[in-house]
């Protein structure tokens, strides 16, 4: 069993990517054995209303039954917010995933913590990707940020009863981040094998805050699940990190 | 299907490289099945003749450790012209280095490059040129002297006999720039390598340069630079030219 936590579906504005639709990424997810792939709206990257891009996903895979798990794009500057996420859940979101590069918010701002408390409230996970492309060879309309780890520390301190999912994190095992038990890392950017990053991380904050993602489709997935079959660790401990950390997490039992 | 890294790197005092010493490489080989790392070990700034030589050492060393699992690339800085031409002369025929690699030194079109061209096309190996094209500003003012797509397909037209290779499409910036540059410029060849996997990466170098221009390499992100080549939909004897075969034929025209 495979759940991918770091998925994707949509239109990437700046680059034509191969898989756009939830039938294309279910091939590419049998081509690899992923079998479940929690995604959430690129279109809602850059829709001043990123509700429509929520809708327009759950259309999307409406076909694919359990092959996808939805989360919502909530943008907490944006009115009527609240509305939308009770929406969301009330049609079958499993959680949230945050995009504060594009949406110009930072993660300690007071609308940013009153939506993940709420979240939190109803015992839903956010998901939050550190960046969602490489900025060294950003399209020149694309002048989003990396989210800064230290912004996400004082969003795990502010709002300790939330579950944070970082994605595309890496280098984060000498910082602070890593004592805040409230904070998960998915780990498509880190090494297995030359440096150990994972390994390290594994040791670090225990493997139950470990889980497997890959950044399909503006990724390649192998590169990802390669890491993980390569890990020097227990089957156990590659289970939780390929699949029961995130039922977990999203509730999925 | 034949596996070798052409781009790979050992650490050196004047580099860290990651701290990858030739151990941690042959760890490597065993996981990811890769046959031989092509190697160098380079210096930041505007290395001495003293220091590309105790870099050359280095390769040398592990080399003779990992005798054909290990090859190196002379690096030198073409700055100092008399010493790298030496450098590259001796490195090649008596050491049996593989290849001549270039940093951030000068940008490759700059003629200060071109005697280390024509002597590259004399002993018949390639150029391994680091190469990128950073839109963002921060990160290209790090690198004045970065080479792009554009200067490394100048220097091609200048000199067709030459082989050059881009270092990096997935650690290089915009990919897609450089491929639309490199296109025409059929004696330069795209190594792989970087952290950068890119959905569709691999899938569209192969149509705008064909596979028989492309080179696995990984620049030490291990499990990128496999797992782009494993995914791409191109067709299984694209992924043999592309994680071998090429490299092999290159190798293979080396004058002994």
């Amino acid at each position: 069993m495979i759940i991918d936590f770091n998925a994707y579906l949509g239109h990437w504005p700046f680059r034509r990517l191969p898989a756009r639709s939830a039938a294309e990424l279910v091939d590419l997810m049998d081509k690899v054995g992923i079998d479940v792939a929690v995604v959430s709206s690129l279109n809602s990257t850059l829709y001043a209303d990123p509700q429509e891009g929520n809708f327009e996903l759950l259309e999307d895979i409406k076909n694919h039954g359990r092959r996808f798990v939805p989360l919502a794009v909530i943008n907490p500057k944006y009115p009527g917010w609240e509305d939308d996420l009770e929406d969301c859940i009330g049609n079958g979101f499993k959680g949230l995933r945050l995009y504060p590069q594009y949406h110009n918010y930072m993660l300690t701002d007071d609308e940013c913590l009153k939506l993940i408390s709420k979240a939190s409230d109803m015992k839903l996970t956010v998901s939050i990707p550190i960046r969602l492309r490489d900025g060294r060879g950003r399209h020149w309309m694309d002048s989003a940020r990396d989210v800064a780890i230290q912004e996400v520390e004082q969003l795990a301190e502010k709002l300790p009863n939330s579950k944070i999912v970082l994605l595309e994190s890496r280098d984060v095992v000498s910082t602070a981040l890593v004592k805040y038990g409230n904070v998960y890392f998915e780990m498509s950017r880190m090494a297995s094998i030359i440096g150990g990053e994972i390994k390290s991380l594994i040791q670090s904050v225990g493997a139950s805050r470990v889980v497997f993602g890959s950044g399909v489709p503006l990724k390649y997935i192998s590169s990802a699940l390669l890491k993980i079959r390569l890990l020097k660790e227990d089957e156990e401990v590659k289970e939780r990190i390929l699949w029961r950390n995130a039922s977990d997490l999203l509730g999925l039992n | 299907m034949v596996r070798i890294d052409c781009h790979s790197h050992i650490k050196n005092k004047l580099w860290d490289a990651g701290g990858i010493t030739p151990e941690s490489l042959m760890e490597a080989a065993d996981k990811l099945e890769i046959d031989a790392f092509c190697c160098s070990t380079l210096s930041f700034g505007m290395p001495t003749p003293e220091e590309f030589k105790m870099c050359n050492d280095i390769v040398l060393k592990a080399m003779e450790e990992y005798p054909g699992k290990i090859l190196g690339y002379c690096f030198v800085n073409p700055g100092y012209q008399t010493e790298s031409l030496k450098e590259i002369e001796k490195r090649i025929v008596e050491d049996g280095m593989i290849g001549v690699k270039l940093y951030n030194q000068y940008r490759c079109s700059d003629p200060v490059v071109y005697p280390i061209v024509r002597k590259t096309i004399e002993l018949k190996v390639p150029i391994l040129q680091h190469a990128g094209y950073l839109t963002d500003q921060a990160e290209a003012a790090e690198q004045p002297n970065l080479s792009s797509a554009q200067d490394i397909a100048r220097l091609s037209f200048l000199f067709p006999e030459a082989m050059i290779i881009e270092a990096h499409l997935g650690g290089g910036g915009d990919w897609e720039w450089a491929l639309k540059n490199l296109r025409r410029a059929r004696n330069v060849y795209v190594d792989t390598s970087g952290s950068v996997v890119d959905m569709g990466m691999i899938e569209k170098a192969t149509k705008y340069l064909g596979a028989e221009r492309l080179l696995f390499g990984t620049d030490l992100s291990m499990e990128e630079g496999v797992g782009k080549i494993i995914d791409a939909k191109i067709r299984d004897e694209e992924k043999q030219l592309i994680f071998g075969e090429n490299m092999s034929r290159i190798l293979g025209r080396r004058s002994r």
